[in-house]
């Protein structure tokens, strides 16, 4: 579903300030995987996302959504095949507009806006409580409420349904529970997973946690120095505890880890 | 005051509507501090009145000073959008360009429609309402600007343009086009601030190159201080707020004028004008909960707003 | 050792300043530059531009043939005029003409020894040309079109039996407006009557300026003022809507809507300065020549306006108009 192939991005090249942040990465995700991604600050996880987002167009290389070559085309108009939610709860909302304007944007993503009502669709706005029905939070009966009276993990929740509203082809999950309180995060993460077991979407998360990047998804991507030093999925992974990835974390930090030798203990 | 001057302050008031809407599009909606209105105030005006002394029908004319607004708009988010100026520094760099597009429009430092039809002629020839005729019209005219907007930014492309200002990340991540809606707002906006210029000059009997001089200030001053009454939960209210606030804005210089206590002079205005809008802007941030104004309340509690994030 | 094009490049260069520099040093003497400037455009400040020319020919300075005019407009932009004022200084004419205040007091900064002539200057005096407008004491002289504000104010009598209160619009920040109104007050107290100043600081103002004047004053008289006159029909617009008489101080307002003006010909004092000019170039020095104000006052009436206005004129007035329009 998304390939990248050897993508090399560098920021302010042959500046004082240069970052190689991306080097020669290349990866595959399969329909209805969910891989998460952790890796220390710097590390290349937020460039990765944004390459595959479209807010960043990487200097070689390609990015791929199920066959579909998408690396010149920027984030808007890879919006329609892409669910994202963001780490910070503001960012991915707008405080000033209602729940049910949130929703109505989320729900036009793709489509072309024309001048008809934005809330005037006849069945969406059932369709939306349905759908916030299902957070368990009470929201269906706060749509008019602008959304920045809500609280992070409640904007999150909201967030969240906005990016799976719609068929994607990828839900991208940005470090979005880093803002939130720890029974908000749990809360947030267990619903991410629900809905992306319920819907099989490809998703990619983020995360900065070991034991959720463990305990959630498939598939586990470890970043350093703007490579992929380890992919575990399977039965090995299953059987990692987070001990056993600091270890293998501090390795790959601490040595130039080739292309082929993704060594699994 | 004299009637006179009373229905004079509804008329200009009802005209600045028009700006303050603009100014509201621009600074609040699309988060744009644009200064090419005082640029597009005479750019609408000098439109109209050489197409009505072409010969033109005074609607058509009216309409042609628009859509010469918009065109301006449009350069200036170009000059942002395609070009990375800065926005501040967008809006100024047509304003100064206005200046000699509007001469040359003209053919000459002013043009006189007096005489001439213009909107409110055919208007008072339907409707005879003596001294209040003007207003009328400019009621229509505001409350109908006002409505579009209102309708407008419940649409599709609306709701879009409100997110494109307030979150442009957002958004992006929404498939809205960030570039395409600071174009189309800002073609809006100035289209909004052409139409008044445009009547200002059938009014007035006279299309004047400096008229824009202030435009912004004047724009600004009635958007804040509808604020300050009414608050902007919603885009109703804050579009409402437009008109009152352009409405009380003239109400209140023509009374200063014409108490001429205190000496107030007519060149004395700007520093009143920047008084009003300090005490609007002082005033608005004492609010309560949700935007429920508490005006006059001067045991002023910190803190006050305690509802997390989003509330002004 | 110069490559092939840089050596093309060098000739070329040189051949350029050359070209450009001939006309320059093979300036002829006995063709002559004039430099006009003007604050803006105004029909007044145009009309005496054109006078000057016109004078000029009479005397047989011809454009083209042994006359070059250079003329420049400031766009009523200050900072422009200065602009425009130093580039004459470079262009060392043979006479520099200010028209209007502000031009002229730019060229009296600017160019040094060279003669200059103001014109349309209200009060050249009071805007620092010169000190003795009999005998000139430096390189300025020109013609002044300081009108005594009486005779305005009699006509106003005349036309608006019973009025008691004088309106006067004008732009405070234009020095040459605060003199006119300071010496209207003056003659309409020496005929009992009462001036109301309605200050409006740039033309945006203006409006709101007229209406204030709705019912503190019983006509209007605006003297000449840039920024005022530039949207007269401003005022007319109030005055017709609230039975306000508008009288003016140039004759070109009569025509746009105000009810009557006593003027000078602008065209005659162009062509007046065009004589002072025209004596320069012959070899005489400014401070031969004394400040000039042109004595004929015309009246000029315009009858729809007054109409408008609730004016009924009589027929003696009428008469005796050398201008009137219906």
């Amino acid at each position: 579903m998304l390939s990248l192939s050897d993508i090399r991005l560098t920021f302010n090249p042959g500046t004082a300030t240069e970052v190689r942040a991306l080097r020669n990465v290349s990866m595959q995700i399969n329909e209805g995987e969910f891989v998460t991604v952790i890796g220390s600050n710097g590390a290349g996880k937020s460039t990765l996302l944004s390459t595959v987002v479209g807010t960043v167009k990487p200097d070689e290389g390609s990015v791929k959504l199920d066959g579909l070559d998408v690396t010149d085309w920027p984030a808007a108009k890879r919006a329609r095949y892409v669910g994202r939610v963001f780490q910070e709860p503001r960012l991915g909302t707008c405080s000033s507009l209602s729940i049910e304007e949130n929703l109505a944007l989320a729900a036009a993503r793709g489509k072309k806006r024309g001048l008809g009502l934005a809330l005037g669709k006849k069945d969406q706005k059932a369709m939306f409580a349905e759908h916030l029905e299902k957070l368990g939070l009470g929201l269906e009966n706060r749509m008019g409420t602008p959304i920045g009276a809500l609280s992070g993990g409640q904007r999150q929740a909201v967030s969240l349904l906005m990016a799976t509203l719609l068929p994607m082809k990828i839900l991208v999950l940005d470090e979005h529970t880093a803002a939130l309180d720890p029974s908000a995060a749990h809360k947030v993460l267990t619903l991410s997973a629900e809905i992306a077991q319920e819907r099989k979407l490809t998703t990619l998360m983020v995360t900065h946690s070991m034991r959720d990047a463990l305990a959630y998804g498939s598939r586990t991507l470890m970043m350093n120095a703007g490579q992929i030093v380890l992919d575990i999925k399977g039965e090995e992974r299953s059987r990692l505890k987070v001990s056993d990835l600091l270890e293998r974390f501090g390795r790959a930090a601490g040595t130039e880890i080739d292309d082929d030798q993704l060594v699994l203990a | 005051m004299t009637l006179f001057a009373l229905a004079g302050a509804f008329e200009t008031g009802l005209l600045f509507a028009l700006v303050a809407l603009s100014i509201f599009m621009s600074f609040r909606v699309l988060d744009f501090p644009d200064l090419t209105v005082d640029g597009s105030f005479p750019l609408g005006a000098a439109v109209s009145a050489a197409a009505i002394v072409g010969g033109f029908d005074p609607f058509i004319a009216t309409f042609f000073g628009m859509l010469a607004g918009a065109a301006a708009g449009f350069v200036t988010g170009l000059l942002n959008v395609r070009f990375g100026i800065m926005n501040l520094l967008a809006g100024i760099l047509s304003m100064v360009a206005l200046f000699s597009v509007n001469l040359r429009i003209m053919g000459r430092p002013n043009l006189p429609v007096y005489g001439q039809d213009t909107v409110f002629s055919r208007f008072e020839s339907v409707v005879d309402a003596g001294l209040w005729s003007n207003t009328i019209l400019l009621l229509i005219i505001a409350i109908g600007a006002k409505l579009i907007v209102d309708w407008f930014l419940k649409t599709e492309i609306g709701l879009g343009l409100r997110a494109s200002g307030e979150n442009p990340a957002m958004a992006e991540a929404q498939g809205i086009r960030n570039g395409a809606m600071t174009l189309l707002g800002m073609s809006i906006a100035n289209a909004l601030c052409a139409l008044a210029g445009s009547l200002f000059a059938q009014m007035q009997g006279v299309a004047d190159v400096t008229m824009g001089v202030g435009t912004i200030v004047t724009g600004l001053a009635a958007l804040i201080i509808g604020e300050a009454i009414l608050g902007r939960r919603t885009v109703f209210l804050a579009t409402l707020g437009c008109v009152i606030g352009a409405v009380v804005y003239r109400l209140f210089i023509a009374l200063a004028l014409s108490a001429g206590f205190i000496g107030i002079r007519p060149q004395d205005l700007n520093l009143i004008t920047a008084v009003v809008v300090a005490v609007a802007v002082v005033l608005s941030q004492r609010r309560g909960k949700r935007g429920r104004k508490q005006l006059f309340n001067f045991k002023l509690v910190r803190g006050a707003q305690q509802n997390d994030e989003g509330q002004d | 050792m110069l490559s092939f094009k840089k050596a093309v490049l060098a000739t070329a260069a040189v051949a350029a300043i050359a070209g450009f520099s001939a006309p320059v040093l093979a300036q002829d003497s006995d063709e002559k530059t004039v430099a006009i400037t003007y604050i803006v455009e105004h029909p007044a400040l145009d009309a005496v531009r054109e006078g000057i020319i016109e004078s000029l020919a009479e005397k047989g300075y011809t454009e083209g043939d042994n006359l070059t005019v250079v003329a420049r407009s400031a766009q009523g932009n200050m900072t422009t005029q200065t602009q425009i004022a130093s580039e004459f200084a470079g262009l060392k004419p043979d006479v520099a003409v200010g028209i209007s205040t502000p031009s002229a007091q730019a060229l009296k900064n600017s160019m040094g020894d060279t003669p200059v002539i103001f014109a349309a200057v209200t009060d050249p005096v009071a805007a620092g040309l010169v000190e003795n407008p009999e005998h000139p004491e430096a390189n300025i002289t020109g013609t002044s079109d300081k009108q005594p504000p009486k005779p305005a104010l009699e006509l106003i009598q005349s036309l608006v039996p019973g009025a008691k209160t004088i309106g006067v619009i004008y732009n405070p920040g234009e020095a040459n407006s605060v003199v006119q109104v300071d010496e209207i007050k003056a003659a309409a107290g020496e005929l009992g009557l009462e001036v109301v100043d309605s200050p409006a600081a740039q033309s945006t103002m203006v409006p709101d300026a007229a209406r204030n004047l709705v019912g503190k004053a019983d006509a209007i008289l605006l003297p000449t003022d840039n920024s005022v006159i530039s949207v007269l029909e401003a005022i007319v617009t109030v005055g017709e809507r609230a039975k306000l008489p508008v009288f003016t101080t140039d004759t070109d307002s009569v025509e746009r809507g105000a009810v009557a003006a006593l003027g000078f010909n602008y065209a005659e004092m162009g062509k007046v300065t065009g004589d002072m000019v025209a004596e320069i170039l012959a070899g005489k020095t400014p401070s031969e020549i004394a400040v000039v104000v042109p004595g004929n006052q015309d009246l000029f009436l315009n009858m729809k306006a007054a109409e408008a206005m609730g004016i009924t004129v009589p027929d003696s007035v009428k008469n005796s108009a050398k201008k009137v329009i219906e």
